[in-house]
Protein backbone atom coordinates (compact mmCIF):
# COMPACT_ATOMS: atom_id res chain seq x y z
CA UNK A 1 0.00 0.00 0.00
CA UNK A 2 1.23 3.75 -0.89
CA UNK A 3 1.37 6.68 1.88
CA UNK A 4 -1.55 8.14 1.68
CA UNK A 5 0.20 11.49 1.90
CA UNK A 6 2.88 11.43 -0.56
CA UNK A 7 1.66 8.45 -2.44
CA UNK A 8 5.30 7.55 -3.22
CA UNK A 9 6.79 5.44 -0.76
CA UNK A 10 5.51 2.09 0.75
CA UNK A 11 3.47 3.07 3.67
CA UNK A 12 4.74 1.42 7.01
CA UNK A 13 2.70 3.46 9.78
CA UNK A 14 -1.14 2.51 10.00
CA UNK A 15 -2.92 4.96 12.32
CA UNK A 16 -6.78 4.46 13.64
CA UNK A 17 -8.23 7.80 14.58
CA UNK A 18 -11.64 9.54 14.39
CA UNK A 19 -12.05 12.01 11.62
CA UNK A 20 -15.68 13.84 11.32
CA UNK A 21 -17.50 10.87 13.42
CA UNK A 22 -16.08 8.47 11.61
CA UNK A 23 -13.79 5.45 12.18
CA UNK A 24 -10.91 5.99 10.04
CA UNK A 25 -7.67 4.29 9.29
CA UNK A 26 -4.87 6.38 7.80
CA UNK A 27 -1.96 4.70 6.29
CA UNK A 28 1.81 6.56 5.97
CA UNK A 29 5.36 6.09 4.79
CA UNK A 30 8.14 6.51 7.41
CA UNK A 31 9.27 10.29 6.39
CA UNK A 32 5.64 11.50 6.05
CA UNK A 33 4.68 9.91 9.05
CA UNK A 34 7.52 11.56 10.68
CA UNK A 35 6.43 14.96 9.08
CA UNK A 36 2.81 14.98 10.31
CA UNK A 37 3.84 14.26 14.06
CA UNK A 38 2.97 10.74 14.44
CA UNK A 39 6.90 8.47 14.49
CA UNK A 40 8.34 8.29 18.14
CA UNK A 41 5.60 8.79 19.63
CA UNK A 42 2.14 7.54 21.51
CA UNK A 43 -0.72 9.84 22.07
CA UNK A 44 -1.65 7.32 25.29
CA UNK A 45 -1.27 3.56 24.81
CA UNK A 46 -2.68 2.67 21.87
CA UNK A 47 -2.02 5.12 20.01
CA UNK A 48 -1.76 2.61 16.74
CA UNK A 49 1.76 3.36 16.82
CA UNK A 50 3.09 0.33 18.88
CA UNK A 51 4.45 -1.61 15.09
CA UNK A 52 6.99 0.94 15.19
CA UNK A 53 8.45 0.09 17.80
CA UNK A 54 10.98 -2.99 15.83
CA UNK A 55 12.53 -0.24 15.03
CA UNK A 56 13.62 -0.12 19.00
CA UNK A 57 14.93 -2.78 17.97
CA UNK A 58 17.91 -2.77 15.58
CA UNK A 59 20.11 -5.42 17.09
CA UNK A 60 18.42 -8.19 16.27
CA UNK A 61 19.12 -10.83 13.70
CA UNK A 62 16.90 -13.44 12.90
CA UNK A 63 17.58 -16.76 14.98
CA UNK A 64 17.98 -19.86 12.96
CA UNK A 65 14.07 -21.65 12.49
CA UNK A 66 15.20 -24.86 14.39
CA UNK A 67 16.54 -24.62 18.28
CA UNK A 68 14.51 -21.63 18.62
CA UNK A 69 13.21 -20.46 22.19
CA UNK A 70 10.18 -19.50 23.38
CA UNK A 71 8.50 -18.82 26.12
CA UNK A 72 7.23 -21.33 28.21
CA UNK A 73 4.04 -18.37 29.43
CA UNK A 74 2.87 -18.39 26.09
CA UNK A 75 4.72 -19.71 23.23
CA UNK A 76 6.62 -16.57 21.37
CA UNK A 77 10.05 -16.20 20.14
CA UNK A 78 12.11 -13.10 20.18
CA UNK A 79 11.69 -12.91 16.74
CA UNK A 80 7.95 -12.68 17.08
CA UNK A 81 8.15 -9.98 19.71
CA UNK A 82 10.76 -7.72 17.93
CA UNK A 83 8.53 -8.44 14.71
CA UNK A 84 4.94 -7.11 16.71
CA UNK A 85 6.54 -4.73 18.45
CA UNK A 86 4.54 -6.60 21.59
CA UNK A 87 5.43 -9.20 24.51
CA UNK A 88 3.36 -12.18 24.59
CA UNK A 89 2.80 -12.07 28.05
CA UNK A 90 4.39 -11.01 31.78
CA UNK A 91 7.12 -14.19 31.42
CA UNK A 92 8.78 -12.76 27.99
CA UNK A 93 9.82 -10.18 30.23
CA UNK A 94 11.99 -12.92 32.15
CA UNK A 95 13.00 -15.31 29.52
CA UNK A 96 14.33 -12.33 27.25
CA UNK A 97 15.85 -10.30 29.45
CA UNK A 98 19.29 -10.21 28.27
CA UNK A 99 17.86 -9.63 24.69
CA UNK A 100 15.41 -6.90 25.79
CA UNK A 101 17.80 -4.98 27.68
CA UNK A 102 19.71 -2.52 25.44
CA UNK A 103 16.44 -1.75 23.62
CA UNK A 104 15.02 -1.06 27.25
CA UNK A 105 17.86 1.57 28.02
CA UNK A 106 17.30 2.69 24.55
CA UNK A 107 13.61 3.47 24.85
CA UNK A 108 13.67 4.50 28.32
CA UNK A 109 17.56 5.43 29.63
CA UNK A 110 17.39 4.38 33.28
CA UNK A 111 16.56 0.73 33.33
CA UNK A 112 14.92 0.76 36.70
CA UNK A 113 11.60 1.08 38.23
CA UNK A 114 10.48 3.67 40.35
CA UNK A 115 7.31 4.75 41.78
CA UNK A 116 4.17 2.53 43.02
CA UNK A 117 4.27 -1.21 43.72
CA UNK A 118 2.14 -3.65 42.95
CA UNK A 119 0.76 -5.91 46.13
CA UNK A 120 2.30 -8.86 43.81
CA UNK A 121 5.47 -8.05 45.02
CA UNK A 122 6.89 -10.62 47.52
CA UNK A 123 6.75 -7.52 50.56
CA UNK A 124 3.36 -6.74 49.49
CA UNK A 125 2.08 -10.15 49.65
CA UNK A 126 3.93 -10.39 53.03
CA UNK A 127 1.80 -7.00 53.72
CA UNK A 128 -1.63 -8.09 51.93
CA UNK A 129 -1.42 -11.88 53.79
CA UNK A 130 -0.97 -9.51 57.15
CA UNK A 131 -3.98 -7.89 56.26
CA UNK A 132 -5.96 -10.26 55.79
CA UNK A 133 -4.86 -11.78 59.65
CA UNK A 134 -5.66 -8.42 61.24
CA UNK A 135 -8.65 -8.08 58.90
CA UNK A 136 -10.03 -11.43 60.68
CA UNK A 137 -8.95 -10.16 63.85
CA UNK A 138 -11.02 -7.54 63.90
CA UNK A 139 -13.96 -9.06 62.87
CA UNK A 140 -13.41 -11.57 65.42
CA UNK A 141 -12.88 -8.71 68.41
CA UNK A 142 -16.26 -7.41 67.01
CA UNK A 143 -18.38 -10.51 67.24
CA UNK A 144 -17.05 -10.92 70.77
CA UNK A 145 -17.91 -6.97 71.30
CA UNK A 146 -14.27 -6.22 72.48
CA UNK A 147 -14.67 -3.23 70.55
CA UNK A 148 -11.71 -1.15 71.80
CA UNK A 149 -9.77 -4.11 70.43
CA UNK A 150 -11.70 -3.67 67.48
CA UNK A 151 -10.80 -0.12 66.86
CA UNK A 152 -6.84 -1.05 67.18
CA UNK A 153 -7.00 -3.48 64.48
CA UNK A 154 -8.55 -1.14 62.54
CA UNK A 155 -6.36 1.62 62.62
CA UNK A 156 -3.54 -0.78 62.09
CA UNK A 157 -5.30 -1.80 58.82
CA UNK A 158 -5.61 1.44 57.81
CA UNK A 159 -2.28 2.00 58.15
CA UNK A 160 -0.98 -1.09 56.45
CA UNK A 161 -3.39 0.31 53.97
CA UNK A 162 -1.45 3.58 53.77
CA UNK A 163 -4.85 5.41 54.12
CA UNK A 164 -3.96 7.26 57.17
CA UNK A 165 -1.77 9.74 55.43
CA UNK B 1 -26.55 13.88 34.93
CA UNK B 2 -23.26 16.21 35.66
CA UNK B 3 -20.35 15.01 33.16
CA UNK B 4 -17.04 16.22 34.10
CA UNK B 5 -16.47 18.05 31.42
CA UNK B 6 -19.58 20.23 32.26
CA UNK B 7 -17.53 21.14 35.70
CA UNK B 8 -15.29 24.06 36.15
CA UNK B 9 -11.71 23.86 36.30
CA UNK B 10 -8.27 24.95 37.49
CA UNK B 11 -6.78 27.44 34.58
CA UNK B 12 -9.66 26.13 32.26
CA UNK B 13 -8.59 29.43 30.52
CA UNK B 14 -5.90 27.69 28.30
CA UNK B 15 -6.21 24.22 29.76
CA UNK B 16 -9.09 22.26 28.68
CA UNK B 17 -8.64 19.21 30.61
CA UNK B 18 -6.35 16.70 32.39
CA UNK B 19 -5.94 12.97 32.13
CA UNK B 20 -4.35 10.60 33.99
CA UNK B 21 -4.05 6.25 32.84
CA UNK B 22 -2.49 3.46 34.32
CA UNK B 23 -1.74 0.30 32.34
CA UNK B 24 -2.13 -2.84 33.92
CA UNK B 25 -2.28 -6.75 33.03
CA UNK B 26 -3.27 -9.51 34.98
CA UNK B 27 -0.96 -12.12 36.54
CA UNK B 28 -1.65 -15.58 35.14
CA UNK B 29 -2.88 -14.37 31.61
CA UNK B 30 -1.04 -13.86 28.37
CA UNK B 31 -1.14 -10.04 27.07
CA UNK B 32 -4.57 -9.04 24.88
CA UNK B 33 -2.89 -9.81 21.08
CA UNK B 34 -2.76 -13.61 22.29
CA UNK B 35 -5.69 -13.79 24.11
CA UNK B 36 -8.76 -16.01 22.86
CA UNK B 37 -12.37 -14.51 22.67
CA UNK B 38 -13.31 -17.04 25.78
CA UNK B 39 -10.18 -15.44 27.73
CA UNK B 40 -11.54 -12.12 26.36
CA UNK B 41 -14.47 -12.56 28.27
CA UNK B 42 -13.34 -13.87 30.89
CA UNK B 43 -10.70 -10.93 32.16
CA UNK B 44 -13.80 -8.76 31.35
CA UNK B 45 -15.92 -10.36 33.98
CA UNK B 46 -13.06 -11.11 36.48
CA UNK B 47 -12.34 -7.01 36.40
CA UNK B 48 -16.27 -6.14 36.42
CA UNK B 49 -16.88 -8.45 39.38
CA UNK B 50 -13.99 -7.07 41.37
CA UNK B 51 -15.20 -3.75 40.34
CA UNK B 52 -18.64 -4.41 41.17
CA UNK B 53 -17.66 -5.79 44.69
CA UNK B 54 -15.77 -2.81 45.69
CA UNK B 55 -18.32 0.36 44.43
CA UNK B 56 -21.40 -1.36 44.30
CA UNK B 57 -23.59 0.58 41.71
CA UNK B 58 -20.70 2.84 40.74
CA UNK B 59 -19.48 2.07 37.20
CA UNK B 60 -21.69 1.16 33.74
CA UNK B 61 -20.59 -1.46 31.94
CA UNK B 62 -20.82 -1.26 28.52
CA UNK B 63 -20.07 -4.52 25.65
CA UNK B 64 -18.58 -2.54 22.87
CA UNK B 65 -20.04 -4.54 19.77
CA UNK B 66 -23.75 -3.50 21.63
CA UNK B 67 -22.76 0.17 21.13
CA UNK B 68 -24.49 1.81 17.91
CA UNK B 69 -21.11 2.85 15.55
CA UNK B 70 -22.15 6.78 16.58
CA UNK B 71 -21.84 5.81 20.45
CA UNK B 72 -19.11 3.95 19.87
CA UNK B 73 -17.14 7.14 18.30
CA UNK B 74 -18.95 9.59 20.63
CA UNK B 75 -16.60 7.86 23.54
CA UNK B 76 -13.71 8.52 21.40
CA UNK B 77 -14.40 12.23 20.65
CA UNK B 78 -14.94 12.35 24.11
CA UNK B 79 -11.18 11.06 25.06
CA UNK B 80 -12.98 8.40 27.04
CA UNK B 81 -11.65 5.59 24.67
CA UNK B 82 -8.48 5.39 21.50
CA UNK B 83 -9.88 5.43 18.54
CA UNK B 84 -7.67 1.58 18.16
CA UNK B 85 -10.45 0.67 20.99
CA UNK B 86 -13.10 1.61 18.63
CA UNK B 87 -12.33 0.35 15.78
CA UNK B 88 -12.59 -3.29 16.92
CA UNK B 89 -14.89 -3.61 19.16
CA UNK B 90 -15.62 -7.51 19.65
CA UNK B 91 -14.48 -8.73 23.01
CA UNK B 92 -14.02 -5.61 24.63
CA UNK B 93 -15.43 -3.90 27.25
CA UNK B 94 -15.63 -0.36 29.04
CA UNK B 95 -16.99 0.87 32.43
CA UNK B 96 -17.28 3.75 33.54
CA UNK B 97 -18.71 6.46 36.21
CA UNK B 98 -22.35 8.26 35.41
CA UNK B 99 -20.23 11.70 35.61
CA UNK B 100 -17.42 9.91 33.33
CA UNK B 101 -14.42 11.08 35.15
CA UNK B 102 -13.27 7.52 35.95
CA UNK B 103 -13.31 4.70 33.76
CA UNK B 104 -12.03 1.36 32.43
CA UNK B 105 -10.70 0.01 29.07
CA UNK B 106 -10.95 -3.71 29.15
CA UNK B 107 -9.02 -5.94 26.69
CA UNK B 108 -7.61 -2.48 24.72
CA UNK B 109 -3.72 -2.77 24.23
CA UNK B 110 -3.38 -4.15 27.58
CA UNK B 111 -5.70 -6.18 29.83
CA UNK B 112 -7.15 -3.18 31.63
CA UNK B 113 -6.26 0.87 31.59
CA UNK B 114 -7.32 2.84 34.16
CA UNK B 115 -8.69 6.70 33.50
CA UNK B 116 -9.00 9.34 35.11
CA UNK B 117 -10.62 12.70 33.39
CA UNK B 118 -11.38 16.02 35.40
CA UNK B 119 -11.73 19.51 33.19
CA UNK B 120 -8.72 22.13 33.93
CA UNK B 121 -5.01 21.16 35.01
CA UNK B 122 -5.84 18.81 38.07
CA UNK B 123 -3.27 16.26 37.18
CA UNK B 124 -2.83 15.71 41.16
CA UNK B 125 -6.54 14.60 41.63
CA UNK B 126 -6.76 12.51 38.59
CA UNK B 127 -3.60 10.64 39.62
CA UNK B 128 -5.55 9.95 43.02
CA UNK B 129 -8.62 8.83 41.26
CA UNK B 130 -6.74 6.28 39.26
CA UNK B 131 -4.42 5.32 41.84
CA UNK B 132 -7.49 4.85 44.21
CA UNK B 133 -9.25 2.10 41.57
CA UNK B 134 -5.22 0.92 40.85
CA UNK B 135 -4.94 -0.41 44.16
CA UNK B 136 -8.44 -2.07 44.68
CA UNK B 137 -8.18 -4.04 41.31
CA UNK B 138 -4.74 -4.90 42.20
CA UNK B 139 -5.98 -6.24 45.73
CA UNK B 140 -8.72 -8.16 43.85
CA UNK B 141 -7.00 -9.46 41.16
CA UNK B 142 -2.80 -8.95 41.34
CA UNK B 143 -1.04 -7.30 38.64
CA UNK B 144 1.73 -8.30 36.48
CA UNK B 145 4.32 -6.67 38.12
CA UNK B 146 9.03 -6.66 37.93
CA UNK B 147 10.56 -5.02 40.98
CA UNK B 148 13.21 -4.02 38.28
CA UNK B 149 10.73 -2.90 35.42
CA UNK B 150 7.56 -1.65 37.19
CA UNK B 151 4.09 -3.00 35.62
CA UNK B 152 4.89 -5.33 32.61
CA UNK B 153 3.18 -4.24 29.78
CA UNK B 154 2.39 -5.74 26.33
CA UNK B 155 3.82 -2.68 24.43
CA UNK B 156 7.81 -2.05 26.33
CA UNK B 157 7.82 1.82 25.58
CA UNK B 158 4.92 1.57 28.77
CA UNK B 159 6.71 -0.16 31.42
CA UNK B 160 7.42 0.94 34.35
CA UNK B 161 5.20 2.91 35.94
CA UNK B 162 2.84 2.48 32.62
CA UNK B 163 1.22 5.69 33.65
CA UNK B 164 0.26 8.65 30.86
CA UNK B 165 -0.76 11.93 32.24
CA UNK B 166 -1.89 14.29 29.70
CA UNK B 167 -3.56 18.20 29.82
CA UNK B 168 -5.44 19.32 27.01
CA UNK B 169 -4.17 22.74 26.40
CA UNK B 170 -5.98 25.30 23.55
CA UNK B 171 -3.32 27.69 22.45
CA UNK B 172 -5.03 30.00 19.98
CA UNK B 173 -3.03 32.93 20.28
CA UNK B 174 0.29 31.34 20.16
CA UNK B 175 -0.07 29.09 17.01
CA UNK B 176 -1.60 32.42 15.40
CA UNK B 177 2.01 34.10 16.51
CA UNK B 178 3.64 31.09 15.38
CA UNK B 179 5.12 30.30 18.44
CA UNK B 180 4.38 26.67 18.65
CA UNK B 181 6.87 24.81 16.72
CA UNK B 182 9.75 26.15 18.93
CA UNK B 183 7.51 25.19 21.90
CA UNK B 184 7.34 21.39 20.38
CA UNK B 185 11.01 21.54 20.05
CA UNK B 186 11.41 22.71 23.40
CA UNK B 187 9.09 19.95 24.73
CA UNK B 188 10.89 17.01 23.50
CA UNK B 189 14.07 18.01 24.84
CA UNK B 190 12.49 17.32 28.44
CA UNK B 191 10.97 14.09 27.64
CA UNK B 192 7.30 15.38 26.77
CA UNK B 193 5.38 15.25 23.84
CA UNK B 194 2.84 17.79 22.38
CA UNK B 195 0.38 17.14 19.60
CA UNK B 196 -2.74 18.00 18.10
CA UNK B 197 -5.32 17.14 20.02
CA UNK B 198 -7.70 16.58 17.30
CA UNK B 199 -5.92 16.50 13.53
CA UNK B 200 -2.72 16.90 12.69
CA UNK B 201 0.30 18.68 11.96
CA UNK B 202 1.04 22.61 12.42
CA UNK B 203 -3.11 22.90 12.36
CA UNK B 204 -4.97 20.86 14.67
CA UNK B 205 -8.31 21.52 15.09
CA UNK B 206 -9.38 24.40 17.42
CA UNK B 207 -5.45 24.83 18.15
CA UNK B 208 -6.09 22.04 20.97
CA UNK B 209 -3.15 20.53 21.92
CA UNK B 210 -2.17 17.21 24.02
CA UNK B 211 1.11 17.50 26.61
CA UNK B 212 1.96 13.93 27.76
CA UNK B 213 4.56 12.29 29.49
CA UNK B 214 7.22 10.07 27.38
CA UNK B 215 9.34 8.10 30.19
CA UNK B 216 7.79 5.48 32.16
CA UNK B 217 11.04 3.70 33.72
CA UNK B 218 12.65 5.20 36.20
CA UNK B 219 10.87 8.31 37.45
CA UNK B 220 7.71 8.11 39.57
CA UNK B 221 4.21 8.97 39.13
CA UNK B 222 4.12 11.89 41.32
CA UNK B 223 7.97 13.37 39.66
CA UNK B 224 6.52 12.62 35.94
CA UNK B 225 3.12 14.38 36.65
CA UNK B 226 5.13 17.04 38.63
CA UNK B 227 6.99 17.80 35.59
CA UNK B 228 4.19 17.87 33.62
CA UNK B 229 1.90 19.99 35.44
CA UNK B 230 5.42 22.67 35.89
CA UNK B 231 5.49 22.83 31.68
CA UNK B 232 2.00 23.40 31.35
CA UNK B 233 1.79 26.08 33.61
CA UNK B 234 4.76 27.37 32.10
CA UNK B 235 2.67 27.15 28.35
CA UNK B 236 -0.24 28.73 30.17
CA UNK B 237 1.78 31.87 30.73
CA UNK B 238 2.90 32.15 27.29
CA UNK B 239 -0.15 31.58 26.08
CA UNK B 240 -1.24 34.48 28.45
CA UNK B 241 1.05 36.59 27.59
CA UNK B 242 0.09 36.03 23.62
CA UNK B 243 -3.48 36.16 24.12
CA UNK B 244 -1.98 39.93 25.48
CA UNK B 245 -0.97 40.99 22.69
CA UNK B 246 -3.68 39.75 20.16
CA UNK B 247 -5.86 41.63 21.75
CA UNK B 248 -3.94 44.97 21.25
CA UNK B 249 -3.57 44.60 17.83
CA UNK B 250 -6.98 45.74 15.30
CA UNK B 251 -6.75 42.48 12.52
CA UNK B 252 -6.83 39.95 15.49
CA UNK B 253 -9.90 42.16 17.13
CA UNK B 254 -11.95 42.28 13.82
CA UNK B 255 -10.92 38.53 13.58
CA UNK B 256 -12.25 37.89 16.98
CA UNK B 257 -15.49 39.55 16.10
CA UNK B 258 -16.18 38.20 13.12
CA UNK B 259 -15.76 34.55 14.67
CA UNK B 260 -18.03 36.06 17.47
CA UNK B 261 -20.32 36.69 14.70
CA UNK B 262 -20.15 33.12 13.22
CA UNK B 263 -20.39 31.28 16.52
CA UNK B 264 -24.08 33.55 17.40
CA UNK B 265 -24.91 33.85 14.11
CA UNK B 266 -24.21 30.88 11.75
CA UNK B 267 -27.51 28.54 10.49
CA UNK B 268 -25.30 25.93 9.19
CA UNK B 269 -21.60 25.00 11.11
CA UNK B 270 -19.12 22.23 10.71
CA UNK B 271 -17.17 21.21 13.47
CA UNK B 272 -13.92 22.45 12.19
CA UNK B 273 -15.52 25.67 11.55
CA UNK B 274 -16.89 25.82 14.89
CA UNK B 275 -13.55 24.56 17.12
CA UNK B 276 -11.61 27.58 14.62
CA UNK B 277 -14.10 30.18 15.86
CA UNK B 278 -14.41 29.00 19.47
CA UNK B 279 -10.59 28.95 20.09
CA UNK B 280 -10.46 32.49 18.86
CA UNK B 281 -13.55 33.35 20.58
CA UNK B 282 -12.18 31.95 24.00
CA UNK B 283 -9.34 34.73 23.92
CA UNK B 284 -11.89 37.26 23.88
CA UNK B 285 -14.12 35.75 26.94
CA UNK B 286 -10.34 35.36 28.88
CA UNK B 287 -9.94 38.94 27.93
CA UNK B 288 -13.64 39.88 29.96
CA UNK B 289 -14.79 41.02 25.83
CA UNK B 290 -17.38 38.11 25.82
CA UNK B 291 -18.98 37.40 29.21
CA UNK B 292 -19.64 34.06 29.17
CA UNK B 293 -18.58 30.94 31.62
CA UNK B 294 -15.13 29.41 30.64
CA UNK B 295 -16.77 25.95 31.57
CA UNK B 296 -19.63 26.36 29.29
CA UNK B 297 -17.46 27.31 26.30
CA UNK B 298 -15.16 24.08 27.11
CA UNK B 299 -17.96 21.64 27.28
CA UNK B 300 -18.99 22.76 23.80
CA UNK B 301 -15.57 21.15 23.10
CA UNK B 302 -17.07 17.71 23.53
CA UNK B 303 -20.56 18.11 23.27
CA UNK B 304 -20.16 19.64 19.36
CA UNK B 305 -18.43 16.83 18.12
CA UNK B 306 -20.12 14.91 15.54
CA UNK B 307 -20.92 11.44 16.48
CA UNK B 308 -21.73 12.94 19.72
CA UNK B 309 -24.45 15.27 18.30
CA UNK B 310 -25.59 12.55 16.34
CA UNK B 311 -25.88 10.14 19.22
CA UNK B 312 -27.45 12.58 21.07
CA UNK B 313 -30.34 13.39 18.50
CA UNK B 314 -31.31 9.63 19.03
CA UNK B 315 -31.45 9.29 15.22
CA UNK B 316 -28.55 9.24 12.36
CA UNK B 317 -28.34 12.29 11.43
CA UNK B 318 -27.03 13.70 7.49
CA UNK B 319 -24.37 16.23 7.37
CA UNK B 320 -25.89 19.27 6.81
CA UNK B 321 -28.87 17.99 9.75
CA UNK B 322 -25.59 17.69 12.19
CA UNK B 323 -24.44 20.80 10.58
CA UNK B 324 -27.62 23.10 11.59
CA UNK B 325 -28.06 21.48 14.87
CA UNK B 326 -24.79 22.09 15.84
CA UNK B 327 -25.29 26.09 14.56
CA UNK B 328 -28.65 26.07 16.75
CA UNK B 329 -27.02 24.20 19.77
CA UNK B 330 -24.19 26.77 19.71
CA UNK B 331 -26.19 30.22 18.96
CA UNK B 332 -28.55 28.77 21.93
CA UNK B 333 -24.97 29.63 23.82
CA UNK B 334 -23.69 32.83 22.30
CA UNK B 335 -26.56 34.67 21.70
Amino acid sequence: MLCQNCGRNDATTHIKRIVDGESTELHLCSSCASHLGYAGLFTGFGGGIGSLLSRFFPEAALPPAEDVERCPGCGASFDEIVRSGTMGCAECYDIFYDRLKPSLSRIHGRATHVGKTSFTTDDRSERRAELRRLEEERNEAVRKEEYEKAAVLRDRIRELRGETK
Amino acid sequence: MTKWYMLSGKENDVAVSSKVSLARNLRNHVFTSRLSAEEKEQIAREVTEAVSRQLPDKMITTHMEELTPYAAISLAERNLVSPEFVSVREGRTFLMTPDESLSLMICEEDHVKIQALLPGLELGRSFELADRMDTLLDEALGFSFDPKLGYLTQCPTNIGTAMRGSVILQLPAMRILGRVRNLSTTVSRLGLILTGAYGEGDSPTGSLYLLTNQVTLGISEEAALQNLESLALSILEQEREARKELMENLQFQDMLWRSYGTLKSARVMNFQEFMEALSVVKVGIAAGEFDLPMNTVNELIFAMQPATLNTEAGRPLDRQERDALRAEKVRAVFA
